[in-house]
């Protein structure tokens, strides 16, 4: 593929990478990942081909062989483009964000993990000992008599293992190195990345520091639901009942993001029937979704006419209420939390 | 950016707990090291004087000033600004005296909060913008639903002063229940005499051109806001032309069909088309349909053909129609109603005869009732005792736990009617509480209490009454094994909302309380304004009244109205209020549910929502529901407060 002849008719929107004698040079690399922005890179189909065509696609340890070691050797700013998928977990991906910084002229954030945190930094809520004691001790289905916890430095008669460290605290990419842009999305949409690479190319880029490859609004404008005032009574999931096709999912219930979420991605969860679970993340100006959107559904949830009541049995119906909802961090902040205000669990 | 910080001492109010000099010396620290100025009482003429001198010539770009509640003087000091040539939202208040200085024991304490709380205000005011009031054109004409005492005396009140009223009255009839009574307490004036003029002026007096009556007539739309609502009402079809009809009453006499008349508690009946009781006003029959041989198909035009007026006064074809006014403001005097005396068990209340509530009694007194205003028994008979027994579902958990305040007072006016009436009857109050307010009720008290035939009875609880029928006929008060005959009982049901007061609260959101009465904006200091903008409340829809509270909040609402609504003049709009970021609202209408004041709307063709300025009062609910960050509150954005709340914390 590296070498794959450029499609003919698109060359035109590709002038740079076919006028000048060497491409600009695009990394894929993966921190604290699930491998789903590789994927979702993939997806780009044929149009990879064109990506190619214009770019220099020379790192990407899940789909190229490219080493460490051959980065290490470019000098600095040499790549056009890094996107850094996932989160960072451990002491390797510190360690390989700070060198793809160094080696590239824009470092984008590519991805929910790299811009928020995203599913490993639920991780926060909890210490790295308890994380580790669940993983590798207490989980029932392992068997670890020895009670080992993989760590440091391991000797084999073969020679030596290094573990790298897991970090305290699962940070997302800003808050170790300098980010050039943000691109939302568990995982991107394709069709944004496809408008993501058109944008680099072309020059024509938004301010550093700007979130790209996605909407300015929230995913209730993708959506075609039809959306009337919210009066909501109480919460209900999935497999409770079949939700109605047209009618906004959250007014039937269903704990849906979409209107705390950036859009951008086409509303394919809601077009699927599935409430929005929030993965491309903060809507422009807000900072924090997970507290937008407690304030949002604190407004509009209905606990019935209180008048005459007592203190106590308001509060009582507002718990009922609350009780509906599952697992409020992992529903409001799945996406967000290493970048929230909250950040994780407050350690004393 | 120039920043000038004002710093007043209030005296020692201040200056006891929070040391001037160490906030100086903190300021220059802060962003843009701002100047700090020091003065003794900054609210007063000269204190005011110097703090606009020092604006004139300091000019700084943001002012920030430490002092008392801005509740208390805000308004006094964004002046200042406004009298120094500067825009008088570039200024944030500081509350260092009532949050800081008169709560903080310790000097020290206190000295370190008012810093950080000055610090919070510089940063934030820094991201102050100028903002300016908007001016809006208005109507200032009002529309008054419910043409009892309250709603008469303000439409007459606004009349005089040149206002155009639309008055909605859903009864046939204008004067309210009043109008129905023979004389009055606490001075037993005789009632329909008393409202005569009121009326009279009402219907044909020197504004009558000012005032549009609807009778049978109720509102069924509002929409718009304050000082441009416009609204739909259906008017019934009366039948009979008010401006031709001259009430002489041939029609009613030539009527076939006959039915109870629900205006004399259904104790005598009526016509087809007939008065509603005599004496009404306007004085013209009405027509009711369904009772109507026509209804049945029956061909009748025999009062049509009675009229001595002609053809066009009697309309059987007339039909209901929805008429629709602008007006600028409304004036809510619907009025109240009595509590289903039969809902508290054991005393009788339409199961035994002669057990009647106080409309019932108050229309047996009248000479236009049912009895002419005899007091007889359902056999005829003139009793010989009577017993009336208070605060029946008032003051009581399981009924209504409010004291209805007027019981007592006509329980007496009955007192002395009843004697005066049948001289020798012995009467019987039972009573929980008496309570006789005000400085004339005691003289009907001091009546009762000096009648030899009158007892006075206190009972613990309703619960411990019950009222039975011998075989003989004679009723039975029983209290706690004490047994009273007697030949009629008088409940004095709670006053409770008038019926229907909740479906006009639901037609124009305005807010009801746990009573169903209609909610005040201020229980003591607005209690005339309801918790909308431009609403407004008189008389005892908003809680059990006399007639002279109903008269006088009749005025009040009138004085809200004209004080507020002026011919040709604007109104202003605060700035301070929530404004939608129409290229950053999604459309997902969360917002709209959450506005207590009803100030959102929704244009589906742009699929964005809108706030209403003129209804918008700036609370800030939907800047936070807004998930998408699309609503801004101007003069508290979310830079702001995150500006000052780090400026505190630092």
């Amino acid at each position: 593929m590296m070498n794959g002849m450029p499609l003919s008719g698109v060359r035109n929107v590709f002038k740079i990478g076919v006028t000048m004698p060497e491409k600009p040079k695009l990394a894929v690399y993966w921190g604290a990942s699930c491998g789903g922005c590789e994927i979702a890179v993939v997806n780009l189909h044929e149009k990879l081909l064109d990506v190619d065509a214009a770019m220099d696609f020379m790192f990407c340890p899940c789909l190229l062989d490219t080493k460490k070691k051959d980065i290490e050797a470019l000098p600095d700013r040499a790549i056009a483009v890094t996107l850094f998928n996932g989160a960072l977990r451990t002491g390797e991906n510190v360690e390989m964000a700070r060198l793809l910084r160094r080696k590239s002229r824009l470092l984008v954030a590519f991805g929910s993990c790299a811009k928020g945190g995203c599913i490993p930094a639920l991780a926060n809520f909890t210490t790295k000992d308890d994380l580790l004691n669940t993983v590798y001790l207490d989980n029932p289905s392992v068997d670890n008599p020895a009670r080992i916890i993989p760590s440091g430095t391991t000797s084999f008669p073969e020679g030596e293992i290094h573990l790298t460290p897991l970090l305290e605290r699962v940070k997302h990419l800003a808050q170790e190195v300098e980010v050039d842009y943000y691109i939302p999305g568990c995982p991107p949409e394709s069709h944004q990345i496809w408008n993501v690479v058109e944008a680099v190319l072309s020059g024509d880029l938004p301010p550093k520091g700007s979130t790209i490859g996605c909407g300015t609004l929230t995913v209730c404008d993708d959506c075609d639901r039809v959306k009337e005032e919210k009066r909501i009574t109480a919460f209900r999931r999935n497999y409770e009942f079949y939700p109605d096709r047209t009618a906004c999912l959250l007014e039937q219930g269903l704990l849906c993001m979409g209107i705390a979420t950036r859009n951008g991605c086409g509303a394919p969860c809601t077009k699927a029937n599935m409430p929005c679970t929030g993965c491309y993340g903060v809507p422009e100006g807000i900072q924090d979704q997970g507290a937008k959107m407690v304030a949002a559904l604190g407004s509009v949830m209905d606990i019935g006419d209180t008048t005459g009541l007592s203190e106590g049995e308001i509060a009582g119906r507002v718990d009922d209420f609350l009780a509906t909802i599952p697992d409020y961090a992992g529903l409001f902040y799945k996406y967000t939390l290493a970048s929230s205000t909250l950040g994780g669990r407050v350690m004393r | 950016m120039k920043i000038g910080v004002y710093f007043c001492n209030c005296g020692s109010n201040i200056a006891e707990k929070i040391s001037s000099a160490a906030v100086a010396e903190a300021a220059s620290f802060f962003p843009d090291s701002p100047y700090v100025t020091i003065v003794d009482f900054i609210c007063s003429e000269e204190g005011k004087l110097q703090f606009e001198d020092s604006l004139k010539a300091e000019q700084p770009d943001r002012v920030v000033v430490a002092a008392c509640s801005p509740r208390d003087h805000e308004a006094t000091f964004r002046s200042c600004l406004t009298n120094a040539g500067m825009n008088p939202y570039l200024m944030q208040v500081v509350n260092i005296r009532e949050q800081i200085a008169w709560v903080t024991e310790h000097p020290g304490v206190a000295t370190e909060k008012a810093i950080a709380a000055i610090r919070g205000a510089v940063c934030r005011v820094r991201l102050q913008q100028p903002l300016e009031k908007k001016q809006l054109e208005v109507c200032p004409d009002a529309l008054v639903i419910g043409a009892g005492p309250a709603g008469m005396k303000a439409a007459l009140s606004l009349a005089e002063a040149g206002r155009s009223v639309v008055l909605v009255e859903r009864t046939p009839f204008i004067g309210g229940l009043p109008v129905r009574f023979e004389d009055l307490f606490p001075a037993m004036e005789c009632a329909p005499c008393m409202l005569e003029p009121l009326m009279g002026d009402l219907l044909h007096g020197e504004h009558p051109g000012k005032i549009e009556l609807m009778t049978m007539a109720e509102l069924v739309e509002v929409t718009g806001f304050y000082g441009n609502f416009i609204a739909k009402i259906r008017r019934k079809p009366r039948h009979v032309s008010l401006h031709e009809c001259i009430g002489c009453g041939e029609c009613v006499e030539a009527c076939p069909a006959t039915t109870m008349n629900e205006f004399n508690s259904s104790a005598s009946g009526r016509k087809a088309i007939d008065f509603a009781f005599t004496g009404v006003l306007p004085n013209a029959p009405f027509l009711m349909e369904e009772v109507c041989v026509r209804a049945q198909g029956v061909e009748c035009r025999a009062c049509k053909d009675a009229c001595p007026m002609g053809e066009d006064v009697v309309d059987l074809d007339e039909e209901s129609t929805v008429v629709e006014r602008t007006i600028g403001s409304i004036i809510l005097a619907t009025g109240a109603g009595l509590y289903d005396a039969s809902r508290v068990a054991g005393l009788g209340m339409g199961v035994l005869p002669d057990v009647y509530d106080a409309m019932q009694f108050e229309r047996m007194l009248s000479s236009t009732g049912p009895t002419g205003g005899e007091i007889v028994t359902a056999a005829g008979a003139v009793p010989s005792s009577v017993a009336i027994i208070h605060c029946v579902g008032s003051l009581d958990e399981d009924h209504n736990p409010y004291c209805s305040g007027i019981c007592c007072r006509y329980a007496f006016k009955f007192n002395h009617l009843v004697t005066a009436k049948l001289p020798g009857a012995s009467i019987t109050h039972y009573h929980r509480e008496l309570v006789v307010p005000g400085k004339e009720a005691h003289m009907l008290l001091r009546h009762a209490a000096g009648n030899s035939s009158t007892t006075l009875k206190r009972y613990a609880a309703i619960s411990d009454l019950a009222v039975t029928r011998d075989d003989s006929g004679t009723l039975h008060v029983c209290s706690r094994g004490e047994v009273t005959p007697v030949d009629m009982v008088v409940l004095c049901p709670a006053v409770i909302p008038a019926e229907g007061t909740d479906r006009l609260s639901a037609l124009l959101d305005v807010s009801c309380d746990s009573f169903g009465f209609f909610r005040e904006l201020h229980g003591r200091t607005d209690a005339a304004q309801s918790t909308l903008k431009g609403i407004y409340l008189a008389g005892a829809c908003q809680e059990p009244m006399d007639i002279r509270s109903a008269m006088l909040e009749g005025m009040a609402t009138a004085g809200h109205t004209l004080a507020g609504l002026q011919p040709g003049r604007t109104i202003e709009i605060e700035p301070i209020a929530a404004e939608v970021d129409e290229n950053g609202c999604a459309g997902c209408r969360l917002c709209l549910s959450v506005c207590p004041y009803h100030a959102i709307s929704f244009n589906s063709e742009q699929n964005i929502s809108h706030v209403n300025a003129v209804l918008c009062h700036g609370c800030g609910t939907c800047v936070t529901a807004c998930p998408a960050g699309a609503i801004t509150g101007h003069g508290f954005t979310n830079e702001q407060i995150m500006a000052e709340i780090e400026g505190v914390l630092q």
